[in-house]
């Protein structure tokens, strides 16, 4: 293996992580909370705003069934306004983030909605505000189901990271696109894979056991 | 808005606790208010989509007197989980009034009534424990809600934990409990902010006979001493009869009847407390004489008799007190007594033979006497007489062993 070889996978997998991570940060940054308000305000919830909880309903609903490779390309104005290019890294970690977002809301929401009505009983009647509620209450109770959920958004991320590659996202994606397919050089889309699959290894074992420490559910735990 | 909390009812048992502030309590009210008054109350589920409306509640009546422990008993679906909720506010009531402490909270906004939550603590059937705490975090969650600072929190949630004996479990988590030591925390979680007001909402239904009467114990012992009301919801009716003072029987949404629980034990009046009371008071009649039981006296049938001994009379030996008055034996059928709130009530299984002759006489003896009896039918007397053997070890020298 030539070392520039090394030296352009070394970039790559810097570049998706980099991809990956903040698109997952900005993500769970903002679908943690769209997440907790899906989650409690349909009628008669928590912070009940029926017609908020529809209208945001339909646009998480409408980005995730969005093919990622056409969000891609449909958001290039707004990618452009944020990112100040359309091209590269920096730009394909817009509409990682767009994707992630409302996923990771959705996980939340549900991850939330399994959480015991009796215990939010319980925090009513000793008094507790509706913040003091998901705060202390419906965050933490989720929080395995969370964690499990955002284990599984990093490594959708990692497989969306690839896809932008396409379009000149940069990261791993790009680097086999653009040697193992466009130059036949198919050990570097091999090379690729095996990184993509240890990553995507190392995340799983990672929110696994990330899930199983928060988890204090079972004995022995 | 006015804020609204009740005051002083009784001192804090943790006295190295920084009481809560309370600057914001009004004075304490006259001592004869109850402590919940809930007058003519009702609540109706609103029509659903394909469900028409439907009345929980209906023109309830119900008094909770200060430092007593009032149970509400009732079958399922009865609206006695609608009720208790109504008391802490989780449910509005949709007519009549309600009281806390002579003060008027029908009305009360949200916010209103998160002030006065943190005056009741409230437990519930599946213990409602969050199992991403430990036993300490978890009894410490309202005191955090309050906004208690670190330092008082420990040493109520410490003294707490040794209230309920759990000292060693702080730093456990519930999982690892059993169901009778998660019901202890979910006590201690209730009574860390000092509530004056106690509800728990079929307390002790998901625990096994033995845990429940520790917990019965427990919150006798906090009643007792803490001086805390307590408001019991249950479908159980030895959790009325071991732990309050007095009861409510509530059937489709109506209290039906209601009183101290030994009258209503002794002397139930509504058919379905009379159901609830049968299977703690009745005594039946066993298998082997029920099948001959007749509506009519035979030639040498005897008078089959229930006789209920309530208060004094139960320790008055009424068989001896009937054998002397009729001249003739009265055979003991079947018989138990129970301990009602405290006090004796017994029922007895007798048969008289050489009715009717002397089955009136008896009759006549037991009104005379002031019992409360039923007639139950006639048995033929050979049911009844059968062949009286000793049973047991004979009390011969090879069967005593002195140590
Ligand atoms: N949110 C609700 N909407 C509509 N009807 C309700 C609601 N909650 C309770 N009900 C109805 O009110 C009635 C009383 O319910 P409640 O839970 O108070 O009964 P309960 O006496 O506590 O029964 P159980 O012993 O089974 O707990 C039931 O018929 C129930 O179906
Ligand atoms: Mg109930």
């Amino acid at each position: 293996m030539s070392p520039e070889l090394v030296r352009l996978i070394l970039d790559a997998t810097l570049e998706t992580l980099t991809m990956v991570l903040v698109a997952a940060s900005v993500g769970i940054g903002a679908g943690l909370p769209l997440g907790v308000f899906l989650a409690t305000s349909r009628r008669g919830e928590l912070f009940a705003a029926p017609t908020l909880n529809a209208v945001l309903g339909f646009v998480v609903n409408v980005t995730r069934s969005t093919p990622f490779i056409i969000l891609v390309v449909a958001i290039v104005p707004l990618t452009r306004l944020i990112a100040g290019t359309s091209i590269g890294t920096r730009a394909a970690v817009v509409p990682l983030t767009i994707a992630a977002a409302p996923f990771i809301a959705r996980i939340v929401e549900a991850a939330i909605r399994e959480v015991d009505q009796g215990l939010v009983e319980a925090a009513r009647a000793m008094g507790a505000t509706p913040f003091q509620i998901v705060r202390k209450v419906l965050v933490p109770e989720a929080l395995p189901g969370i964690v499990l959920g955002l284990t599984l958004a990093v490594v959708s991320l990692l497989g969306f990271s690839a896809m932008v590659g396409a379009v000149g996202g940069g990261g791993l994606g790009d680097l086999g696109i653009r040697y193992g397919y466009q130059r036949f050089m198919p050990e570097v889309m091999a090379l690729v894979v095996a990184v993509l699959v240890v990553l995507v290894q190392a995340a799983q074992t990672l929110g696994d056991r990330l899930a199983r420490r928060v988890n204090k559910r079972l004995r022995n735990a | 808005m006015t804020t609204l909390v009740f005051e002083g009812f009784y001192e804090p048992f943790s006295a190295s606790a920084e009481p809560i502030d309370r600057t914001d309590a009004l004075p304490v009210q006259d001592v004869d208010v109850p402590a919940v008054r809930l007058h003519e109350v009702g609540k109706t589920w609103r029509a659903r989509p394909g469900q028409p409306s439907f009345s929980a509640l209906t023109d309830v009546d119900l008094e909770v007197r200060k430092g007593s422990i009032v149970g509400v008993i009732g079958p399922s679906g009865a609206g006695k989980s609608t009720l208790v909720r109504l008391v802490n506010g989780l449910e509005k009531a949709t007519s009549g009034r309600i009281e806390l402490f002579g003060e008027d909270v029908t009305e009360l906004s949200e916010t209103g009534w998160r002030d006065v939550r943190r005056r009741i603590g409230m437990i519930f059937q599946h213990f409602n424990l969050l199992s991403s705490r430990t036993v300490f975090d978890n009894v410490a969650l309202p005191l955090e809600i309050a906004g208690v600072d670190r330092a008082a929190i420990r040493s109520r949630v410490e003294g707490l934990l040794e209230l309920v004996g759990l000292s060693d479990k702080a730093e456990r988590y519930p999982a690892e409990l059993s169901g009778g030591q998660k019901q202890r925390v979910g006590i201690a979680r209730a009574l860390s902010t000092e509530p004056a007001i106690l509800l728990c909402d079929e307390a002790t239904s998901a625990l096994d006979p033995e845990t429940t009467r520790s917990i019965l114990a427990l919150l006798k012992r906090i009643n007792r001493e803490l001086g805390v009301t307590i408001l019991v919801i249950t479908h159980e009716i030895p959790v009325i009869k071991d732990l309050c003072d007095e009861v409510a029987v509530i059937e489709n949404g109506r209290i039906v009847e209601s009183g101290s629980v030994f009258d209503v034990f002794t002397a139930p009046k509504h058919p379905t407390t009379a159901r609830f009371v049968e299977d703690v008071t009745s005594v039946d009649i066993p298998s082997y004489v029920r099948d001959r039981v007749t509506a009519e006296a035979g030639p040498e049938s005897s008078l089959l008799l229930r006789i209920r001994f309530v208060g004094e009379h139960a320790t008055s030996p009424v068989v001896s007190r009937l054998t002397t008055t009729l001249g003739a034996d009265v055979n003991i059928v079947a018989g138990k007594i129970e301990a009602i709130a405290d006090r004796p009530f017994g029922t007895l299984l007798v048969a008289v033979p050489g009715s009717p002759p002397t089955g009136d006489a008896a009759i006549a003896a037991l009104l005379t006497l002031g019992f409360r009896f039923e007639i139950l039918g006639y048995v033929p007397a050979e049911r009844i007489e059968t062949e009286c053997k000793p049973f047991g070890f004979p009390l011969v020298p090879e069967n005593v062993h002195v140590a």
